[in-house]
């Protein structure tokens, strides 16, 4: 089996908050998944936006909690990195389209590269940040 | 009112480096003194200054100004494109436009990047927060999810993404300007072997960081008869697309802004792909390329690879394809780099080309890609077609 990293190890650049997306890292020191709906498009939108990417107006904008459950839109071997990262390469970098509609980045671990394919459905799984938030993950849904 | 009543009347470029030893002004005083010399416009005649997104100027948030005072420039229009690579051709929109409105009448449109020597960008983006702790470096992960997406969904022929690579070294073997590095043929086979970066995107589909400069003097139409230029290429057609599916959640990467831009410049300069004598698309990575011929109606979405096969790049065959090596081949000037193609595409309709002069000269095609949104292909796309005359 071809084995990718699963960067468990390394201490990962810790991500800013920004006053309209705080309401998203707040859900996951419960290690929950809240991303913004908005109500008259009947729309869900990903990453956090300081508006509706559908009409402008934030008036229709909430957050709502989903599973993160969801399946491969498209991934990449990540072969030379930047530190932290660097000298723990490869490793996979995918998009994930939540069942929500919604395309996620983040890393797919726990995968052999035998797996990886367009389509894998995949759950969420949380690495604890160091200030008690997690970050999101993804892992295959076995 | 029309792109057409303004026309560019001179090239220049420098040498392409891995490094640059010299100022990113000084580089910039290199493109002024060819461009005075070559056009014969004394300074003061220039009053307008359009400059494309520098990383070295981003430091500065008066970066237009700054430089115009470098340059000892008396400006009655003055500013810095800063849509990334689709700078150069925004620029010369941009030039064309604000002479169209009278507010100038002779522009110099200068694309300068120091990246390599010295980068002073700080992004303020998605990245930090929704990327960056993915261990996200930009555009060669982004372009490795497209191309998977792309394999996946149509195959990738990596015989046919080979073939564009060979045919844009061949045109930098015969580019003095070239980067020195690059100016040594290839064939498909070093392209298949070259190393992974990321899968399936290999060393031979990215451009390498370089710095240089190039720009373009731009004038109005009566101020070129005027002054009898007898060499000019005029914009006749340009199109630009910004955050194409800006409003929706899941956007098909294979999809991008510039069918909207292309359709928009072949409309306008009543010419459709078939009458394309020379293309100069922007190329970061190989992939583009192949996309920009399926965005812009050359061939069918996902059909790129049997077109490739059926045509020849070469500046001597049916459809010239960057003909100074484009950036992959050349070296890529930083957030300057569309320059690079876009003077490339000018000395053709001058017929200055040299050893790579191609046949036909009825007009040229020039394309550009800015900045790397999250999760699609690029934010901005512009396509730009010249011809010797209009």
């Amino acid at each position: 089996m071809r084995e990718v990293n699963d960067l468990f190890e390394i201490e990962r650049p810790l991500p800013p908050e920004r006053s309209f997306s705080r309401p998203f890292w707040a859900a996951t020191r419960e290690k929950k998944l809240v991303i913004q709906y908005d109500r008259a498009a009947d729309a869900w939108q990903f990453y956090p936006r300081p508006t509706s990417i559908y009409s402008g107006l934030r008036a229709d904008l909430e957050w709502r909690e989903v599973s993160g459950r969801g399946q491969v839109f498209s991934f990449t071997i990540v072969r030379r990195a930047r530190p932290p990262f660097r000298d723990h390469e490869p490793y996979l970098l995918a998009m994930v389209t939540l069942d929500e509609g919604v395309n996620v980045m983040s890393n797919l671990i726990r995968c052999p590269l035998e797996e990886v394919r367009i389509g894998l459905r995949v759950k969420p799984c949380w690495q604890p940040l160091p200030d008690g938030r997690h970050l999101l993950l993804f892992e295959p849904d076995r | 009112m029309a792109l057409h009543d303004s026309a560019i009347v001179g090239y220049a470029e420098t040498k392409i480096v891995p490094k640059s030893e010299v100022d990113v002004w000084e580089l910039g005083a290199e493109i002024l003194e060819a461009l005075l010399q070559r056009t014969g416009f004394e300074k003061a005649e220039i009053d307008g200054l359009v400059l494309s997104s520098s990383s070295t100027g981003a430091g500065n948030i008066f970066w237009s100004q700054t430089t115009a005072d470098q340059l000892a420039l008396e400006l009655d229009f003055c500013q810095t494109v800063d849509i990334g690579g689709s700078s150069p051709l925004g620029a010369v929109a941009r030039a064309s436009a604000a002479i169209d409105a009278g507010l100038c009448e002779t522009v110099l449109c200068l694309f300068a990047d120091t990246a390599v020597a010295e980068n002073n960008g700080r992004p303020r983006s998605y990245g930090a927060e929704w990327t960056t702790p993915y261990g996200y470096l930009g555009a060669p992960n982004a372009f490795g999810m497209l191309s998977s997406y792309y394999d996946g969904y149509f195959g990738l022929d990596f015989q046919a993404l080979g073939k564009l690579a060979v045919a844009q070294r061949a045109h930098a073997v015969l580019n003095d300007n070239a980067c020195e590095k690059l100016r040594k043929p290839i064939t498909v086979e070093d392209y298949l072997n070259s190393r992974m970066i990321n899968d399936p995107i290999r060393l031979l589909d990215c451009v390498m960081p370089c710095d240089g400069a190039s720009g373009l003097i731009m004038t109005k139409r009566k101020t070129v008869e005027k002054r009898g230029f007898g060499k000019i290429a005029v914009p006749v057609g340009y199109g630009e697309r910004t955050n194409f599916g800006a409003a929706q959640s899941v956007v098909d990467p294979t999809v991008t802004g510039h069918r909207a831009a292309g359709e928009k410049a072949f409309a306008q300069a009543g010419l459709e792909p078939a009458d394309i004598a020379s293309f100069h698309p922007y190329d970061d990575f190989i992939i583009a390329i192949m996309m920009q011929l399926e965005m812009l109606g050359f061939c069918a979405h996902g059909r790129g690879a049997g077109f490739i096969h059926e045509r020849d790049f070469l500046f001597s065959g049916d459809l010239p394809l960057n003909t100074g090596g484009g950036q992959i081949s050349a070296g890529q000037c930083g957030l300057a780099g569309g320059g690079t193609n876009l003077v490339e595409a000018v000395r053709q309709l001058f017929g200055e080309g040299g050893a790579r002069q191609v046949k036909n000269k009825a007009n040229a095609l020039v394309t550009g890609i800015g900045g790397i949104p999250y999760g699609r292909n690029w934010n901005t796309s512009t396509v730009l077609i010249l011809t010797p005359d209009a």
